[in-house]
């Protein structure tokens, strides 16, 4: 267990210190900050500025919480009038009894002022009307846009931070065998000891990552104002896509490390990843596709099928409410699979990894005796 | 004292080579505590898979490794100083960093390790060099590093596959000097070359491997004896064809023919050389190393 963990250590500060990892770091920060702020700086509140001459302001704001209305006091109608014109006004309120604008009013706004109007005149005659109550017998909607916005960006993140982690393993296996230090390292320590750290350590990184975008992202989406759209339970979603990270992860970065024992020169190692690579593409298209229809058969089947389901549930799981006996289940079948690939990966790597020379075959390693 | 035993060892055979290749056909030797001990052979003789099933990282398909009159296991290997024949170090990686590192691999505690390195630097002389990337180093400096690598736990036993390759004739020196200094406490130090002068500098004992066997083994007087004093006579100026009839074999040089044989009657010999032209040289001489080597393998 301790060459395990000099292992992982060694992994970890390696990367830590380079300024690949740390600028890398640094710009996914920045980027995913710029993310939870892009809503706002995009889409905006609705505002008004309305002009009042000889009248009473009315209550808007009461009726619209969510638009901001300012008010401005104006002599007379001529100079209310100039400022409609200049642009200075969205509308005017004359009197009490007439409103100015350029042009065709803004409906929401001419609905508003119409309505409030009757309202405080009504409220003046002693007539009181209780509102509408408004009640929706369909799913809860509320947060449609805001789920398939988190899943949309948590399968790119997941999918970026995979692929990335999992060809640092590859490379680290290739330079260890290619470099022969790996007789070295088996003179010391066991075959799994050295894979395992590897995994460990650079599954640590991938981590560090995924906690820097998660807590980055969060704080800056706090800061501002997006999470107040954001659906309830954010809390179980963040643990949950660790999880299923780790599990991803310790799935495709075994399969990893033992496609890439077969080769023994850094060139190669793209071309031995091939239906690995292409495995992680097809998850992350399948998972894409879902985030637009979260409820579909596809999206269903496929949230428990290993390893699509690393990447699929997590995105289920935020476009939609996933019943937690279905999220449970997928994760025991993912587990078993990684049980699985771990003992067929670890087998292969440690036939494979003192064989220099030319490049083997997947299913000759483990057939061999 | 290290026992290797019967170790035999087929590789599986590619397209190329369908019935396998036969790697080790059945080598046994021994190495006492403190004794050098000098591998030569051919390219793939079979010295460097010896070397990796004796470290562990390669299984003989029979044949046993003993030290110390048990089997060798993971435990007792993890004692081992080990000099792969391809060097390995990780490039970007700190000089004593990485003797630190492979320290702890071998169960050092961190203050141990730590000692242990900066003494092997200082040995070394790369105390200058030790906050650089390996791949900052020259070759020679970088073997250096391997050594110290495989030094650093201060092992019970020294295994290094072509130590000497690539080094100019200082930095051998300082690495042998290195070497003779752990024989001298007691470590048994197997190492591997093909510059024979050297191993018979070094070596109390020799094997030479030849297509998987150990054609000869033991001490160089040992073997040297075996192998039999050669009579060498050089004679100038003397006619082709003088030699007819006598044993041994004759090579020109010039002017000169040099006969050497190891049986015969000198004194007819030297009644020939007298005849046949000017004797510039008669004496007895001990076989050198390679010529033990030579003989062995042919």
């Amino acid at each position: 267990m301790n060459g395990l963990m000099l292992i992982a250590r060694r992994e970890i500060t390696t990367q830590v210190r380079t300024r690949a990892f740390v600028i890398g770091l640094l710009i996914t920060a920045a980027l995913v900050a710029a993310v939870s702020f892009l809503p706002k700086i995009m889409g905006g509140g609705d505002s008004y500025t309305i002009g009042v001459v000889n009248s009473q302001q009315l209550p808007l704001h009461t009726a619209a919480p969510d638009i901001e209305f300012e008010w401005r006091t104006f002599a007379d109608e001529a100079a209310a009038k100039q400022a409609v014109l200049a642009g200075d006004l969205d509308a005017a309120l004359v009197n009490g009894s007439k409103v100015l604008t350029d042009g065709e009013i803004d409906t929401e706004l001419g609905v508003l002022l119409q309505s409030v109007n009757r309202e405080v005149r009504l409220g003046a005659a002693g007539v009181s009307i209780p509102p509408l109550e408004m009640v929706s017998v369909g799913a809860d909607t509320r947060y449609e846009a805001a789920r398939t916005g988190i899943a949309t960006v948590l399968v790119l993140v997941l999918f970026m931070l995979l692929m990335g982690q999992i060809v640092m393993v590859a490379m680290g296996v290739v330079e260890e065998k290619g470099s022969r230090i790996v007789e070295i390292l088996l003179s010391s320590v066991r075959p799994w000891q050295l894979l395992g750290g590897k995994i460990l350590g650079l599954g640590v990184l991938g981590l560090i990552n995924l906690v820097t975008i998660l807590v980055v992202g969060l704080a800056a989406a706090s800061f501002s104002g997006l999470a107040a759209d954001f659906p309830p339970g954010i809390a179980t979603l963040v643990i949950a896509v660790l999880l299923w990270f780790v599990l991803g992860y310790a799935f495709f970065a075994t399969l990893s490390a033992a496609f890439a024992s077969l080769v023994s020169r850094q060139e190669e190692v793209n071309s031995v990843l091939t239906p690995l690579t292409m495995m992680i593409m097809a998850t992350y298209f399948v998972s894409f596709y879902v985030t637009n229809d979260p409820t579909g058969t596809l999206a269903t089947v496929l949230s428990y099928v290993p390893p699509f389901s690393s990447m699929v549930m997590p995105v289920r799981m935020a476009a939609t409410e996933v019943p937690l006996w279905q999220v449970g289940a997928s994760m025991a079948a993912m587990v078993v699979a990684v049980l699985v690939v771990l003992k067929l990966g670890s087998t292969v790597y440690e036939r494979a990894v003192l064989r220099t020379g030319a490049r083997l075959k997947f299913g000759e390693v483990l057939r061999a005796r | 004292m290290l026992e290797i035993n019967e170790l035999r060892k087929r590789f599986a055979g590619g397209p190329d080579a369908p019935g396998g290749k036969v790697a080790l056909d059945g080598i046994s030797f021994t190495v006492r505590p403190g004794e050098m001990y000098g591998f030569v052979g051919a390219n793939g003789a079979g010295k460097t898979t010896t070397m990796r099933i004796v470290m562990g990282v390669l299984q003989a398909d029979s044949g046993t490794v003993s030290w110390q009159g048990g089997p060798l296991g993971y435990d007792a290997r993890q004692r081992f100083g080990y000099m792969p024949e391809e060097r390995g170090l990780y490039q970007k990686m700190r000089v004593a960093e990485q003797i630190e590192y492979f320290g702890r691999l071998h169960g050092l505690s961190p203050q141990a390790a730590r000692k242990a390195t900066d003494d092997l630097l200082e040995q070394l002389g790369l105390t200058q060099r030790r906050g650089d990337a390996v791949q900052a180093l020259s070759l020679g400096n970088q073997q250096r590093v391997q050594l110290a690598v495989a030094l650093v736990h201060d092992p019970e036993v020294l295994i290094l596959d072509e130590p000497f390759s690539g080094l100019d004739p200082i930095a051998v020196d300082a690495l042998a000097s290195a070497l003779q200094e752990r024989c001298r406490s007691g470590v048994p130090v197997i190492f591997s070359s093909h510059q024979l002068e050297l191993v018979e500098r070094l070596c109390d004992a020799v094997g030479i491997v030849s297509g998987g066997r150990m054609v000869a083994t033991g001490t160089v007087a040992e073997l040297r004896a075996a192998e039999g004093n050669a009579l060498r006579v050089v004679v100038r100026d003397a006619a082709p064809g003088w030699a007819d009839g006598l044993p041994g074999t004759v090579t020109v040089q010039g002017d000169r023919h040099i006969l050497r044989t190891t049986g015969g009657d000198d004194q007819e010999i030297l009644r020939r050389a007298v005849k046949a032209g000017h004797v510039e040289h008669f004496g007895v001489e001990q076989p050198t190393l390679t010529e033990i080597f030579k003989e062995a393998v042919a």
